[in-house]
């Protein structure tokens, strides 16, 4: 009670002081301790983040300018400023601390909202790839799938043609087939034919016929029917003769339903003879047709 | 006006006696006791080596202190552990700050090292 109702007197009695003097007393600690003062005084961490230690600053630099104010010498004003300084460095400090610890909490949430996004990230990209992969997977599958139907598409047609080679085989073997480099050959001998006509009998039109079953059942196998005579009479007629009877077959062959377009023709004369010409046996056998019979879809060799 | 006149010299009698007892009878051993806590807290939060000029300064002031408190000289005993305490916290208060940006240095490190990673995912 009594100091409270004493300090006007005390402020009147250092006002009384300072007035006597010439002026207050500074030193150079001071007015740096003051500048200090200022600068964290401007400083918003300060306020923000150290204002207890700021007021304590304030009061010690306060106590500082009172001894000044008062004129005491200048060892105690400087005691006095340096304990102020101090203090007001320790205020920046402490605002400093809490300036950088609160940035590392607010750096930790960052930290932890950035580690979030790229496990986000990885889990998005290994789901991708996982979706890729099992893309991959199923394209395998099914061109998998794919090769298999193909295989057994071409083990099915293998086995159809084996199933039809096998009929033709057994269909040919009613007209004494050959099998050759060229082809399949069916020979018609002589007795087919009538002596020096190119006209079938009765059992040449049956093996014509039979020959015709045969290609309506292999649609894609085409014919060359070649014609040959022994060597009697003139070679010109026997070319002739060879060619008509080549012709006597296709047309016959036409009759029975054949396209002519598979159905090509050589009349050879007394050429390529199968026997000599001395006897009369061989030269029948030497007066034939012969009947080349193509593979599936390709085409007669020569000759040769 | 009489009265305020005797109530100035009153008071100005106990400003004096009252810096008087204050420098002449207080022995001073507390204020040094309480400067040697300050400069061992800040010692015990590595200011020795975030703060060496201040714990160099706030222990040489200790040392002085000590040895004016053996000479009797209470006043200077006083004056020395204040300044030692001064010292001992702007010391301590320099410490954790700088404990604390190192942290703060660290973490914002992290964060850019995480960033990149991923810009690296993200891509």
């Amino acid at each position: 009670m009594f100091m409270k109702k004493s300090t006007p007197a005390l402020i009147a009695i250092a006002v009384l002081v300072a007035a006597c003097s010439s002026a207050p007393t500074t030193t150079s600690l001071l007015d740096q301790t003051r500048s200090d003062y200022l600068a964290a005084q401007n400083n918003p961490a300060v306020a923000t983040y150290a204002q207890a230690e700021f007021r304590q600053a304030s009061a010690a630099l306060e106590r500082a300018n009172t001894a000044a104010t008062k004129q005491e010498s200048l060892d105690a004003v400087d005691k006095l400023a340096y304990l102020a300084k101090q203090s007001i460095a320790t205020a920046q400090e402490v605002a400093k601390r809490k300036a950088a610890e609160a940035d590392v909490a607010n750096a930790g949430k960052q930290r932890d909202q950035i580690r979030l996004d790229v496990r986000t990230q990885e889990a998005n990209t290994a789901k991708q790839q996982a979706e890729a992969a099992q893309q991959q997977a199923l394209a395998a599958t099914a061109v998998a799938q794919n090769a298999q139907a193909q295989a057994q598409n071409a083990e099915a047609a293998t086995r159809d043609a084996q199933a039809r080679a096998a009929a033709l085989e057994a269909q040919l073997s009613d007209l004494a087939a050959k099998k050759t480099e060229r082809g399949i050959i069916i020979t018609l001998g002589d007795v087919l034919f009538g002596t020096d006509q190119a006209r079938l009998t009765a059992d040449g039109t049956n093996t014509a016929r039979k020959l015709a079953d045969v290609l309506s059942k292999n649609p894609r196998r085409t014919v060359l029917i070649e014609g040959f005579t022994d060597s009697t009479g003139g070679s010109a007629h026997n070319l002739e003769l060879s060619q008509r009877r080549a012709e006597a077959v296709a047309a016959a062959l036409v009759e029975m339903g054949i396209g002519r377009e598979r159905i090509a023709t050589r009349g050879y004369g007394e050429a390529y003879p199968v026997a000599g010409n001395s006897a009369a046996a061989e030269r029948q056998l030497n007066r034939r047709v012969e009947i080349v019979l193509s593979e599936e879809g390709a085409a007669i060799p020569a000759r040769r | 006006m009489t009265t305020s006149m005797t109530k100035m010299m009153i008071a100005g009698a106990v400003v004096l006696l009252a810096a008087g007892c204050s420098s002449m009878k207080t022995p001073a051993t507390a204020d040094v006791a309480v400067s040697r806590a300050a400069v061992e807290s800040a010692a015990g939060s590595g200011a020795a080596e975030l703060a060496p000029q201040e714990m160099s300064s706030a222990r040489e002031k200790m040392m002085r202190a000590n040895q004016a408190l053996a000479a009797k000289d209470y006043p200077l005993a006083r004056d020395l552990a204040a300044q030692a305490q001064a010292d001992a916290k702007l010391a301590q208060s320099k410490a954790g700050s700088a404990k604390a940006t190192t942290a703060a240095d660290e973490i914002n490190e992290n964060i850019r090292v995480l960033r990149e990673e991923l810009d690296r995912v993200a891509k």
